[in-house]
């Protein structure tokens, strides 16, 4: 784990975890990944920290901003918090394991 | 699976088996297929999460499960291929170097019953001593029963209270002035010098008359089992309503009709059934150890040394137990410890009479039926409260090992009834006091065979032992309570209950001290068989 210390820490305030799910499970026939990321990272950091992160290269990055759901407590309407994903497609033959963690 | 035999002495056997990875991944996927249409998981549909997944979340747990069920099933077809029957349960040992993918190495090292050749249950000879009740005995016994039963008569008024008599008294008890729970009462029997009380009770009451009132302070003992008293003083208002002095009881119609009963004749009757139940039980013991020293005679096996290992060490705990009671323990220690190897020798004995009634059982197909294991159950059971009886019958049902504990010595007695039935049997008219020599003079030469059940020949201390037990029990007890019990136990006796019940504190001491109050041999290793 010697080559992570060397990994600049900001790139895990980009990354902040894999987004599992059925459909995330899915995009992996694309060779894609699904993280979930901060609200203010954009694609070139994204890329960027992937790269760093988990040793791979990638060949673009796709993001969301998926909407916190409006729900009410107490009959007061509050928002949940925005959730930005990335869809990163990795260059041919490469993956990662998503499972294990960051 | 390969199997290599590493060891072959005795009745001993060593294995070392392979499991290669492939059959422990196979049966993972198995298993990851069984389980996946179960598995939720956020994100994913219940049931739709896809395998590998699963395995990445559940791998470990999934791995460990298959690997033990694949040692077992290994060990299972071990056993099956190589016709091995164990005695213990087979110590199956993993490598040390196994990991996940791996070939499992395992050695099986087990020790196996001997094969024993149906013994031949024809052709035995026993010889039944029958001992005939004579009205004297019966007579005997009411007299013992009537000296046991006092009874009281009223005495005059001016009769000052002496220990031995019994008054009648009204009580009310403080604590620190309050009246407290359980320490009031009216008309209760009080016998002075009884000791039924709690201390110093009894003594300040002696010296009243009829009609007197007075007010007596006592100290609850340390260890008074209600512990908000324990150790309190208190006072007692007792008035007294009436003072008895012991009578002499006559055995006539109207003392029989005191206990209950219709007659004098049917107090003789049932003194008489139970007597012939003791002399009955007695012969029955005398003619077992016969069968059992003709099995032991006849047949002369290997067994499995761990199984007199484990025999043996009962025996012994019990007998240090018991010389920790004696008075002097170090010299009821040293004793012991001389005869150690007779112990051994007797446990050896068990374990192979054991093998030999359960092989002959399984040979004749007798059975424990449900019934009877349900009746047994119950009759174990009433030794506890009533409160506790559903738990211990609950703890039965759900311990397999509890279950055959309490079986094995009904099967046993089936066994023995069974190979009585088989065999020929002479007839001879004895007393009991030969009766009871035979049974002696057959366990010395037998080195001390524990055969007996209940301590059938101690008729008094049984009958005893739980009227005491009730006069130990705090104050309030009343002598009907005393009469239930006497009566009980000696009717029970018989039952299997009492058996089990003395299955595992009965005393087996040196032959010569306590020659009937055996336990049923070879109980335990008949359980381990089962």
């Amino acid at each position: 784990m010697a080559k992570k210390q060397e990994v600049d820490v900001r790139h895990y305030d980009v990354i902040l975890s894999p987004h599992i799910t059925e459909k995330s499970t899915l995009l992996s026939e694309n060779n894609a990944v699904v993280f979930k990321v901060a609200e203010s990272a954009t694609k070139p950091q994204i890329k960027e920290a992937v790269e760093a992160l988990f040793d791979v290269k990638v060949k673009g990055v796709n993001t969301i901003v998926q909407k916190g759901k409006t729900k009410r407590w107490k009959g007061k309407p509050y928002k949940r918090s925005d959730m930005k994903k990335a869809i990163v497609t990795l260059a041919e033959g490469q993956s990662i394991d998503v499972t294990s963690g960051i | 699976m390969q199997i290599v035999e590493t060891t072959n002495e005795g009745l001993k056997r060593g294995y070392s088996v392979t499991i290669s990875a492939k059959d422990i991944s196979a049966r993972i996927e198995n298993e990851v297929k069984k389980i996946a249409p179960q598995v939720r998981m956020p994100g994913f549909r219940p049931g739709k999460v896809p395998a590998n997944l699963v395995k990445k979340m559940h791998g470990a747990a999934l791995h460990s499960d298959a690997l033990n069920a694949t040692v077992q099933e290994s060990v299972d077809s071990l056993l099956r291929e190589k016709e091995l029957r164990p005695a213990i349960r087979p110590d199956v040992r993993l490598a040390d170097d196994y990991a996940e993918g791996k070939d499992a190495e395992l050695t099986v090292e087990l020790e196996i019953l001997p094969a024993i050749e149906v013994p031949a249950v024809e052709g035995l000879k026993l010889e039944r001593l029958t001992v005939s009740i004579s009205d004297e005995k019966v007579d005997e016994a009411l007299a013992e029963l009537a000296k046991n039963q006092k009874s009281f008569k009223d005495a005059p008024k001016t009769r000052k209270a002496a220990e031995g008599d019994q008054l009648i008294i009204d009580f009310v008890g403080k604590v620190d002035g309050e009246v407290f729970e359980g320490g009031s009462a009216e008309n209760q029997p009080l016998e002075i010098g009884a000791g039924r009380f709690i201390p110093g009770f009894e003594e300040q009451l002696a010296g009243v008359k009829t009609g007197e009132e007075k007010t007596i302070t006592v100290t609850f003992p340390e260890d008074y089992p209600a512990t908000h008293l324990a150790g309190k003083e208190a006072s007692f208002d007792v008035t007294v309503q009436q003072v008895k002095v012991p009578g002499e009881t006559t055995v006539d119609e109207d003392f029989a009709k005191s206990l209950g009963l219709e007659g004098l004749d049917q107090l003789k009757g049932l003194l008489r059934g139970q007597l012939e139940q003791e002399t009955n039980g007695l012969t029955r013991t005398q003619m077992k150890r016969q069968l059992l020293d003709q099995l032991a005679g006849a047949h002369d096996f290997a067994v499995p040394p761990s199984m007199v290992e484990a025999e043996f060490n009962q025996i012994w705990a019990q007998l240090q137990q018991e010389a920790a009671k004696e008075e002097d323990p170090e010299a009821a220690l040293k004793e012991i410890e001389d005869e150690k190897d007779d112990y051994r020798a007797i446990a050896e004995r068990r374990v192979r009479l054991g093998l030999l009634l359960s092989e002959i059982g399984q040979a004749n197909g007798v059975a424990v039926t449900d019934q009877e294991m349900q009746m047994l159950v119950m009759q174990a059971a009433q030794q506890y409260r009533p409160e506790d009886r559903q738990r211990f019958m609950d703890f039965v049902r759900q311990d397999p090992m509890a279950a055959a504990q309490l079986r094995a010595p009904l099967y046993e007695d089936k066994v023995v009834d069974f190979l009585f039935d088989k065999a020929e049997v002479t007839e001879r008219e004895v007393t009991r006091e030969e009766l009871e020599a035979a049974i002696e003079a057959e366990e010395g030469a037998a080195e001390a065979k524990p055969a007996a059940k209940k301590p059938a020949a101690k008729k008094a201390p049984a009958k005893k032992a739980p009227a005491k037990k009730e006069e130990a029990a705090p104050a309030e007890d009343k002598p009907a309570a005393k009469k239930a019990p006497a009566k009980k136990a000696p009717a029970k006796k018989p039952a299997a209950a009492a058996k089990a019940e003395e299955a595992k504190p009965v005393a087996k001491k040196a032959p010569a001290k306590k020659p009937a109050a055996k336990k049923a041999p070879a109980k335990k290793p008949a359980a381990k068989t089962e």
